[in-house]
């Protein structure tokens, strides 16, 4: 019993010795600047700086109504984003699972190809293929389904048309090795235990992809929350979400760094308790018995 | 109840013909085994009754009812599978209950149900564990209570014991058995493994290359082979080429050329079926029907005896294999240690020796005379 309680506390520390450089890192890249973040929040905004003078104005502004809907824009196209990611990545992602070895790997390939193009410039191409006359228009027209351009570019549509697209990798790639690794001869057993497939997907298929699903909606919901780029290129520029707002508060002059660092706060703060509901979700699905070559 | 009739049955994959137009009728409660090497056609046999696979061309009935075109979900039949394939999200419990809860059967017949039949495989205090919990041959006992649970009509087994390990594969063929008497349906049983198939089948039908080459009891098909194939895949055997040159009232001569100065192999006419003169056959004799000896026998009326050299001794436990060059041909031999010995002592490598049989212990292979009954039956 004592030599098992040593060995275990010898495999702990060798554990943290390990995960030191990691350590490091996050604390000079991550919890530093964090802190500088907190700290700024809670000071006197200047022009271009601060003013070192502590207060709790900036959380005050950040409180009212325009900044909460934004944070409720963000939250709503996360929402949006990864919901459609999750229905339209599944049966990509199943399709590849069930896909013989050669094809699955040029499947995958196809799916991560897109990567290799800078993502701003994949959404200027969406700029392009959504603009007035741009080439969905020009083709609507010539197949006569509507006379005068529609606005597309500029729109929300667009934004979360673009969102998906970009997102979609990150739900598919999850999906995609959680579903390899269910043994399919359990849709076979259910089948034959009286089960439809449809019965069959959603009591053996689903439940055991359900660390997939988790795992996708953690890649696509967490970075969607903080969106900025893609809003900022083909979004309508009358409602800001949150990722806009804070980069408006750092660019424009006067800056408002306590603001933007409040702002961020709040965000950081958002997504940590998303996690946790995602890491309590992840943690059942675990005692479930679900992963299967858990000691 | 549970009578199978499979009628001219074909499957095809591409060009591939994995079941070459086969028909068989399995008898009600009967432990029927499909018995024969891999990628031989037997699983997708089964997978065909189970409502995996569709046949190319054939129907396949249940109690007169085609369920060619049912799906599997439809069937009065269960399957265990190989690897169990039990749902690792769902405790042993709801592993069982699950066909029951399909059917909306109320939650307190569940739960009764489940119950007893966990009794019976003497699973109860695992019944909230998991899967990954439990030990291979737990699995199998949770995969059995899984399918029975349903009532099926058949019961079928795709290599139900190959993951197990040599002892508990044969502990869980004699609870198969048990089972079986115990519910009394019909059980189809998929296997490569010839021993297991001799020992917990009533019936065993021997396919090669997506064809039935016999169907048989077990000691029909051990005894009686009716082909090369049966003969080499049930067991061992040595297998003698000769001539008929004679046929008398109650026995056969061969003529060979493992025997020199005209001396004949005898064979008991009752235990075989028809020959001519002049025709050419293939004789099977198994190994542990020859007795070996540095002396010949005594009497020699009944026997048939053969002059060899020991080229080879594999001493195996229960009893020891010989390697034995007659002529250019090894003809190996089993011999049981039993504590009588023919010699003094025991026998060694190149020895020249003798082997004897009794006449009704070589039979002939020959597909058109073995008891065709067995086939139509």
């Amino acid at each position: 019993m004592n030599n098992e309680l040593r060995a275990q506390r010898k495999k702990e520390i060798s554990s943290w010795i390990l995960s030191l450089p990691a350590l490091i890192w996050l604390l000079v890249f991550f919890l530093i600047p964090y802190f500088i973040i907190l700290l700024y929040s809670f000071f006197e905004s200047g022009i271009y700086d601060v003013e070192p003078i502590l207060t709790l104005s900036a959380y005050k502004e950040v409180l009212t109504k325009p900044y909460i809907s934004s944070f409720y824009l963000s939250i709503k196209l996360a929402f949006y984003t990864t919901v459609i990611c999750l229905i339209a990545g599944y049966p990509v992602a199943y399709v590849i699972a069930r896909a013989s070895e050669k094809y699955k790997n040029l499947l995958i390939i196809l799916i991560v190809i897109p990567f290799w193009t800078n993502f701003v410039i994949r959404i200027f191409s969406w700029r392009i293929f959504l603009a007035p006359d741009g080439l969905l228009n020009t083709m609507l027209i010539g197949l006569n389904f509507i006379n005068d351009p529609i606005r597309l570019l500029r729109t929300d549509f667009a934004v979360l048309l673009v969102m998906v697209y970009v997102y979609l990798p990150y739900m598919i790639l999850p999906l995609y090795s959680a579903i390899e690794k269910i043994d399919f001869s359990l849709l076979d057993a259910a089948m034959d235990l009286g089960a439809n497939p449809i019965k069959a997907f959603l009591k053996i298929t689903l439940p055991l992809s359900k660390q997939g699903i988790l795992a996708g909606t953690i890649l696509v919901f967490i970075p969607a929350l903080g969106a900025y780029i893609i809003p900022q290129l083909v979004g309508n520029q009358n409602s800001l979400l949150i990722g806009q707002v804070i980069t408006y508060k750092i660019k424009n002059i006067p800056r408002n760094w306590p603001v933007a660092s409040a702002l961020s706060f709040f965000l950081v703060l958002l997504i940590g308790v998303f996690l946790l509901v995602f890491y309590y979700l992840n943690k059942r699905v675990k005692q479930k018995g679900i992963i299967i070559d858990e000691e | 109840m549970g009578e199978i009739k499979i009628s001219n049955v074909t499957k095809k994959f591409d060009d591939f013909v994995a079941v070459d137009n086969v028909s068989l009728t399995i008898e009600n409660g009967a432990l029927f085994s499909f018995l024969g090497p891999s990628g031989c056609g037997k699983t997708t046999i089964l997978r065909m009754i189970a409502g995996f696979e569709t046949p190319t061309e054939g129907r396949i009935f249940i109690e007169n009812q085609d369920i060619t075109d049912l799906p599997p979900y439809k069937r009065p039949v269960n399957t265990i599978f190989q690897n169990y394939s039990l749902f690792p999200h769902m405790t042993i419990f709801e592993n069982i209950a699950f066909g029951l809860k399909l059917k909306k059967t109320p939650k307190h017949i569940i739960t009764e149900k489940v119950n007893d039949i966990l009794k019976i495989v003497q699973m109860e205090i695992h019944k909230n564990k998991y899967p990954n919990q439990i030990s291979g041959g737990q699995k199998q006992r949770i995969a059995i209570a899984r399918a029975l649970i349903n009532e099926p009509k058949v019961l079928l087994l795709d290599e139900p014991v190959a993951a197990l390990d040599l002892k508990l594969r044969q502990h869980m063929i004699i609870e198969l058995m048990n089972i079986h008497d115990l519910f009394g349906i019909t059980f189809i049983y998929v296997t490569h493994d010839q021993s297991e198939a001799m020992s917990l089948s009533d019936k065993i039908a021997i396919i090669n290359q997506g064809k039935i080459v016999q169907v048989g009891n077990p000691d029909d098909i051990y005894e009686r082979p009716n082909s090369v194939f049966s003969a080499y895949f049930i067991g061992d055997t040595n297998l003698i080429s000769g001539k008929v040159v004679g046929i008398e009232d109650d026995f056969i001569e061969v003529e060979t050329n493992l025997l020199k100065n005209n001396e004949k192999i005898v064979l008991d006419s009752a235990t075989n079926c028809d020959v001519e003169i002049g025709e050419d056959i293939t004789l099977s004799l198994r190994p542990e029907k020859i007795a070996v000896s540095r002396r010949a026998p005594k009497s020699q009326s009944d026997f048939n005896i053969l002059k060899g050299i020991i080229e080879d001794i594999l001493y195996l436990g229960t009893h020891t294999q010989y390697i034995i060059k007659v002529g250019s041909q090894n003809f190996k031999v089993f011999s049981q240690h039993k504590r009588v010995y023919f010699d003094d002592t025991a026998l060694d490598w190149e020895e020249e020796v003798f082997l004897f049989w009794h006449d009704t212990d070589t039979y002939v292979i020959k597909e058109t005379c073995t008891d065709t009954k067995n086939i139509n039956e």
